[in-house]
């Protein structure tokens, strides 16, 4: 039969590297024994007093860490302000900009608008355990391997901004890109979800040709477009660079919109077929209304970025 | 009153890192692991065998302690010692431990002056 002593040496040398086990067994077993010793000879049971120096000496997982120099966190103070830092972000935009694409994508290619909500609640909280639980593994490997990072230290040029003088908003930014993605997302779903008649068929509402090139570079337009919202909200403010990307990239959106509308390649034809209204001059209206709406849109997001940067600079 | 709760972690405090100076000053004679906390426990230091334990071993990993193995006695113990670098460094931690108790001194003149 195992004495207690030899399970307690056991249960501690198993979370101890096997190189150092052998001696270290011999010392804790002396070391135990002394103890024992120590109050039998005081006039105590042998049984009691080997049960009171393990209790004494505690877990012998807590023990075996000591002995290796353990940590018995998951994160320590080393790592875990960096990794509250890059989760918090993540654990907001990311599970969202992906619920509202899920959303998007159930409601538009599923066919299935009603249950659009619900797709895009659960999508969000999937991803977010999914974020928080590889990149806490990912701190947590870190944490046992005591990996330098490298990372600079903290200096005073740090400080967060005083959001006063920020030009641009956090919420702002944030809504500019949902929007964009759910337009993408739109530009991407209506190709997919049709338009339904009243006989049931289902159209694109945009000429399906367009998928071929017009489609795919407009939605790389609106992704860049995202790249000058993240670049803007760095800089917290406009700056003449970044307008002249915002005009570029209007101007590329726009251009070809116009275009597209003005030549009557944008609108799916067979839906203007099926529609009497838009077939007797409907479609006409509809797309010198869009083109026009299109410039100024375009036209006053510039202008209004130039006011704003001429502003920052003054 | 603070609570003891408060009390205790602040003896802690202050006792952590005087095991170290203990141990070291007590290991000028060589001695095992129980037969040390004994000693340490005699002279008022009552460390808890699973603190002292492990950090003896750490000490010589450190280079602090060297250790030999006595087999003529009942059981084999493993006996450390303090090195000559365990002595050097000994030596820095006593003068930093009296600079820290002239400052308290002076500290306390100063503000009953």
């Amino acid at each position: 039969m195992t004495s207690l002593t030899d399970r307690y040496v056991a249960a501690t040398l198993r979370a101890v590297p096997a190189s150092r086990r052998t001696e270290l067994a011999e010392e804790l077993r002396a070391s135990i024994a002394d103890m024992i010793d120590d109050r039998t000879t005081g006039g105590q049971d042998h049984a009691a007093a080997e049960r009171e120096v393990l209790t004494e000496m505690g877990n012998p997982e807590q023990l075996a860490a000591r002995y290796s120099d353990r940590t018995l966190h998951l994160i320590g103070p080393r790592y875990f302000l960096l990794w509250w830092r890059v989760l918090r972000p993540l654990l907001t935009y990311v599970p969202a900009a992906v619920g509202v694409i899920a959303g998007l994508v159930k409601a538009t290619a599923g066919d299935a608008p009603g249950a659009a909500i619900g797709t895009a609640v659960v999508v969000a909280m999937q991803t977010a355990v999914q974020i928080a639980f590889w990149l806490t593994l990912c701190f947590a490997l870190l944490e046992r391997s005591q990996t330098p990072l490298g990372l600079p230290e903290w200096t005073v040029d740090r400080l967060p901004e005083d959001t006063h003088d920020r030009q641009i908003s956090q919420p702002d930014s944030v809504a500019s890109v949902v929007f964009l993605l759910g337009t993408i997302g739109v530009l991407v779903g209506q190709h997919f979800q049709h338009w339904t008649n009243d006989d049931g068929s289902r159209l694109p509402v945009l000429d399906p040709a367009l998928w071929s090139f017009w489609l795919p570079a407009l939605i790389v337009v609106l992704a860049a477009t995202i790249g000058l919202e993240i670049a803007k909200y760095r800089a917290g403010r406009w700056t003449w660079p970044l307008v002249a990307v915002n005009a570029l990239l209007n101007l590329a959106f726009a251009a070809p919109v116009v275009w597209l509308l003005l030549t009557d390649r944008l609108l799916n034809p067979e839906l203007i077929e099926r529609f009497a209204w838009l077939r007797e001059g409907g479609a006409d209206d509809v797309t010198r209304i869009a083109a026009v709406v299109t410039v100024v849109i375009a036209a006053w997001d510039v202008i209004d970025s130039a006011v704003k940067a001429r502003r920052a600079t003054h | 009153m603070v609570s003891d709760e408060v009390l205790r972690t602040h003896l802690q405090e202050l006792r952590r890192g005087t095991v170290v100076v203990a141990s070291l000053v007590a290991l000028r004679r060589p001695d095992y692991g129980y037969a040390l906390l004994q000693r340490l426990a005699a002279h008022g230091f009552a460390v808890d065998a699973n603190t002292l334990y492990p950090l003896l071993r750490r000490l010589e990993e450190q280079g602090l302690l060297t250790s030999e193995w006595n087999t003529e006695e009942s059981r084999p113990r493993k006996f450390y010692r303090v090195s000559a670098d365990g002595e050097a460094v000994l030596g820095r931690l006593l003068d930093d431990l009296t600079a820290v108790q002239t400052s308290v001194t002076q500290l306390i003149e100063g503000v009953g002056r």
